[in-house]
């Protein structure tokens, strides 16, 4: 029943054994230890389990562990280097767009996806880019604004 | 004890990726209701049928393509709702009205992963591609182990959750014939978010006009508000060879409210789906006057 599967996180290579109906989520955070990848809805609605793989946002909890096979899979962990944080969690810090914590990784991981495509989005773009990450706490207002001064900075 | 798990919990124990379509069509016969295809995987993974044994994943076939052809436009049916979003083959009035569906499904997430021909073969009354199909004419192409056949859209949706496919077929292609010139069409949804909700009715609407501005072809199609996406014939009808007037596109769609057979379910109730049926479609049928109009 096991397959078993190379992940590329972080740049490192992982092989792991899956069963067929493990989600790339629960790979992540329970074989591999990235438990930055939080698990929030499990049904893909709230974008909490946001992970970039090939350069898109997809929700892991609704992705099967064997279709990421040798994919190229990005946590927040991946985008910092060394203790020097990425622009982005510098202005999340800096504009109050973290309060509890649950949805900010994949809120910076969408962010991160736009900017990567599209350096310097309108605000609506990145409305749009974050429209499937949803924040109970802050009322995404800090969260845009960081993410639109991260933009002018890059 | 591993049999009573299965049936309480999605746990199936094979998974297999066939590298071209026979191979796949003749797994899914030889599992037969123990197997199911899997693409993006963002329904299945949320359904979790414990019935399933099997997964056959389909994303190794070479589905995912837009192509224009001499008599239109072919697109894979494994092809992405981002992919068809960004497509420039599909930019162009009326084909745009599957972009603009595209566009409102789901969440950027999902639509990275998400398949056309998964969103087809869920067969859900609130699927946002299909009303855009149905009103480009679309067909579909299929695939078994005794062969190939097409099949109309319009005929394709039997039952909720049931689709014409018998047990071991599989949908390859979504084909859409070129459509005349003066052709326009919009899609339009509402959901109780701004993104990432299902529809409590989704609306396309198409029409191509003649130089004298008569309705030459029309197509109402709705989802969400019956057992399966359609198209609104008799609405249709009213406004087939006729001038659309403001009075006349009111008329066709509170003929459009009452012909629909919503329910009340848990994100909408029948009444408001009624309501909301005439609003999108005396809303779609203006949009896409005045596009033709301009």
């Amino acid at each position: 029943m096991y397959i078993q599967v190379t992940l590329n996180v972080n740049s490192k290579r992982y092989n792991v054994n899956v069963a067929p109906y493990h989600t790339l989520c629960d790979v992540l955070r329970d074989q591999l230890g990235f438990t930055e990848v939080k698990k929030n809805c499990g049904s893909g609605e709230c974008g909490g389990c946001t992970v970039i793989i090939d350069g898109k946002p997809v929700c892991s909890c609704i992705m099967l562990a064997v279709q990421a096979n040798n994919k190229e899979i990005t946590t927040v962990k991946g985008i910092s280097s060394d203790r020097n944080l990425h622009l982005l969690q510098k202005k999340f810090i800096e504009f109050s767009a973290v309060q509890c914590g649950q949805c900010t990784p994949g809120m910076i991981l969408a962010a991160k996806a736009l900017l990567d495509n599209n350096p310097h989005p309108s605000e609506e773009e990145v409305r749009t880019a974050i429209s499937g990450n949803i924040c109970r706490c802050t009322g995404y207002e800090q969260i845009i604004e960081a993410i639109m001064s991260a933009a002018t900075e890059q | 004890m591993a049999n009573v798990a299965n049936k309480v919990f999605f746990r199936p124990t094979g998974y297999s990726k066939p590298a071209n379509i026979m191979e796949a069509v003749k797994l899914l016969a030889h599992y037969g209701k123990k197997g199911q295809f899997v693409a993006g995987g963002t329904d299945i993974l949320v359904e979790k049928n414990p019935d399933i044994e099997v997964l056959i994943d389909i994303t190794g076939l070479g589905l995912d393509y837009i192509k224009t052809t001499s008599n239109g436009i072919r697109i894979g049916a494994m092809t992405t709702f981002a992919d068809i979003v960004t497509s420039a083959i599909l930019a162009n009035e009326p084909y745009n009205v599957l972009v603009q569906a595209a566009y409102q499904m789901g969440t950027p997430q999902i639509r990275n992963v998400a398949t056309i021909g998964g969103n087809v073969c869920s067969a859900v009354p609130s699927a946002d591609s299909v009303p855009a199909l149905l009103v480009l004419d679309a067909t579909f192409n299929i695939a078994s182990p005794n062969g190939n056949r097409s099949i109309e859209v319009t005929d394709f949706f039997r039952d909720t959750r049931k689709t014409a496919l018998n047990g071991s077929e599989l949908l390859t292609e979504i084909q859409i014939s070129v459509l005349p010139t003066r052709t326009g069409a919009i899609f339009l949804k509402k959901g109780r978010t701004a993104t990432g909700d299902l529809a409590l009715v989704n609306a396309a609407v198409r029409l191509t006009m003649t130089a004298d501005n008569i309705c030459q072809d029309v197509r109402i199609a709705l989802g969400a508000v019956a057992a399966t996406p359609l198209r609104i014939r008799k609405a249709e009808e009213m406004l087939r060879g006729e001038k659309p007037r403001d009075t006349l596109l009111k008329e066709v769609a509170d003929c459009v409210s009452k012909e629909i057979k919503p329910i009340n379910d848990m994100r909408s109730s029948a009444a408001y789906r009624r309501t909301l049926s005439q609003i999108l479609v005396e809303r779609a049928l203006k949009k896409v006057v005045t596009k033709l109009s301009a």
